[in-house]
């Protein structure tokens, strides 16, 4: 627990961390590393890629355990309910945690991690990054999940009000009890081109993966028409999917293959270059919790279309963005409206989001978490009741088994045998003495 | 034979000792012997004799097949029982030459591993990650090999009886690689 002050030692799991590249993978490292510099102690939990399975050190300090679970579907370990308890347990003791964070409502470790921290006794945080819908089978049992999760939690985080809102409603918590701290942007890595582009032609970014729910099939749409409209306008694809070939298929039927170049999947060390390249940034995802892509784009100077869903209308001010329905005929009237105010926009850097702030806020979350009364089993098996008649009774059985699995590790391997690891914290001391060395060679040269 | 710096240090089923012999600076790790582990071989044993036994004693002819799966069954159950029970392992510092590193079973036998001193480059001390654990180990990093070699092959000492052993595997490295370049370097008086 935590002993120094108000010094936190946070373990972060989810099944969703790098090698694996998105926007889950990008929070947790970039709030991790704002963590350390605030003076916590951080270790993430995830699964095994491949063969990198172990012990990782990677930039400031960061631990990450890569247990060797392989994932089963959609980069998601095999859900077990309880085999995950001994080494979460020997994770948590080794490594003196006193808070949990788990990521993202689809990732099984994440739920599993959570409970046996719940059932240990620990404080859990849960961040929710995406919204869900309410009614196919695939949102039900999700949700259902997540109900059982959030039955017994501390506190939870949303990256923005549209996603506390979808969250609350599909999980039945107290609003009181989430709270909002938007994602942000790496402004060293994401900043305007040091030129202006020339306005004699327009060009036009698209970088997502080009999938059904990120809105592929309306860019198939508004393209050729927006070609037909504005003949100085050109637009540059990023990104890959299973959508590729009907954007493809378009290029070739309207003959747009000099005013719309196909780039394919775009590294993320490479996503500035793209976007400098371009005047407006053009997204038409059809579900978006926050969308970092727009914040990507707007902090490297580009005024941005896309469309109104989601949390997306929260990310950016007025000046910044045009929002358009999600159909071609109101995208094609966003694009025109750009085009209109681009001679008037300034497109030098705007302090606009910093993981520094996320981290600051995040810290405020765990603290409130640390504030909350110790509860044991009996007290806390009411509230899975809740969940429903038949399932509250069921999540109770679970959390019953749960508790007494924990018993029988305590047996097995009590907590006196685990030994804790050393705080390893980095000597930038020593790189600060070699920089010296390295002067007074060169000056005695 | 001299002995030198007795050092006993007891964790559980572990004991760390340390003492020099005739300049030769041994560290070993005394196991204890699990009488449980014991009684499941012997249960393995009969289950197995007993499988093999079945087909012949039985007053009803068994089917060839179903003989063969029983007796199958009994020798897995026996190798999954199976204890060959590690007294200790031990690690031998041989200053100029390498490292040894011996396993001394119950039963009398002993599994010896000698690494050169040119061959090591480094003791690591490593965090292993199973499935539903994680503990230290000790290993060598060794020169053209892609693999760790592992130090205490049949156990899993608590790292504060593996630090000792790799702080003494570290300055004899160092002393060895002091030695070398103090011999090698030009115009040196002897």
């Amino acid at each position: 627990m935590d002993g120094d002050g108000k010094r936190h030692r946070i373990l972060m799991v989810s099944d969703f961390f790098f090698p694996n590249f998105g926007g889950v993978e990008s929070h947790i490292y970039y709030l991790s590393q704002c963590l350390l510099k605030l003076g916590h102690k951080v270790v993430v939990m995830t699964h095994a890629y491949g063969s990198r399975s172990g012990v990782r050190y990677v930039t400031g300090g960061l631990k990450v355990y890569y247990v060797p679970w392989k994932p089963f579907l959609m980069q998601n370990t095999l859900p077990t309910l309880f085999l995950t308890f001994p080494i979460v347990r020997t994770i948590l003791i080794r490594e003196k945690i006193s808070v949990v964070h788990g990521h993202q409502a689809f990732s099984t470790l994440c739920h599993e991690a959570l409970m046996h921290a719940r059932t240990m006794g620990y404080k859990v945080v849960f961040t929710d990054h995406s919204l869900y819908g309410f009614a196919d089978a695939g949102s039900i049992h999700m949700n259902k999940v997540l109900q059982f999760t959030l039955a017994d939690f501390d506190q939870a985080i949303c990256v923005s009000h549209t996603s506390k809102e979808n969250t609350v409603l599909r999980s039945g918590i107290s609003p009181q009890k989430v709270f909002m701290v938007p994602n942000a942007v790496d402004t060293a890595m994401f900043t305007p081109s040091p030129e202006r582009l020339s306005c004699d032609e327009i060009v036009i970014v698209v970088i997502s993966r080009l999938v059904y729910r990120k809105g592929a099939d309306l860019l198939v749409e508004v393209i050729p028409e927006v070609c037909r409209l504005f003949p100085k306008v050109r637009f540059i694809v990023g990104g890959d999917g299973p959508k590729r070939v009907r954007l493809e298929e378009m290029r070739e039927k309207f003959s747009l293959q000099d005013r719309v170049e196909m780039l394919g999947a775009v590294p993320h060390a490479q996503v500035r270059s793209v976007l400098i390249s371009g005047h407006i940034f053009l997204n038409s995802s059809l579900t978006e919790a926050f969308c970092i892509a727009i914040l990507e784009a707007a902090s490297c100077g580009l005024l941005t279309v896309s469309t109104r869903v989601g949390g997306v209308p929260e990310v950016l001010p007025d000046d910044m963005i045009v929002l358009a329905q999600p159909a071609p005929e109101d995208m094609v009237r966003a694009v025109k409206k750009a085009i209109d105010m681009l001679p008037g926009i300034d497109p030098q850097m705007k302090k606009l989001y910093s993981w520094d702030d996320v981290a600051k806020r995040t810290e405020i979350v765990y603290d409130r978490a640390m504030q909350s009364s110790k509860t044991d089993l009996l007290e806390r098996l009411p509230r899975y009741l809740t969940c429903g008649a038949w399932a509250g009774k069921l999540f109770c059985l679970v959390m019953i088994i749960n508790y007494l699995l924990w018993c029988l590790l305590e047996y097995l391997q009590p907590t006196e045998g685990i030994e804790e690891v050393p705080d390893i914290r980095l000597v930038y001391a020593h790189l600060e003495s070699v920089n010296d060395m390295c002067r007074i060679q060169s000056e005695g040269n | 034979m001299e002995q030198e710096g007795k050092g006993e240090v007891s964790s559980g089923i572990y004991t760390y000792n340390h003492h020099c012999d005739n300049g030769f600076d041994i560290h070993e790790i005394f196991v204890k012997r699990s009488r449980f582990r014991v009684l499941l071989s012997y249960i393995g044993m009969v289950f197995l004799l007993a499988s093999v036994s079945r087909p012949f004693l039985s007053e009803d002819k068994l089917s060839p097949g179903s003989s063969v799966w029983s007796i199958t069954f009994g020798i897995l159950v026996a190798k999954c029982l199976q204890y060959k029970p590690v007294k200790k392992e031990s690690v031998v510092i041989m200053p100029t030459f390498g490292v040894q590193l011996e396993i001394h079973f119950w039963s009398g036998r002993v599994h010896r591993r000698f690494v050169p001193l040119g061959k090591v480059l480094k003791p690591l001390l490593n965090e292993c990650v199973t499935p539903v654990t994680c503990y230290w180990s000790l290993s060598l990093l060794l020169c053209d090999e892609e693999e760790l070699m592992l130090v205490f092959q049949k156990s899993r000492p608590p790292v504060k009886m593996l630090v000792p052993v790799w702080k003494a595997l570290g300055k004899f490295l160092n002393s060895e690689c002091q030695t070398c370049s103090a011999v090698s370097e030009p115009g040196s008086q002897t």
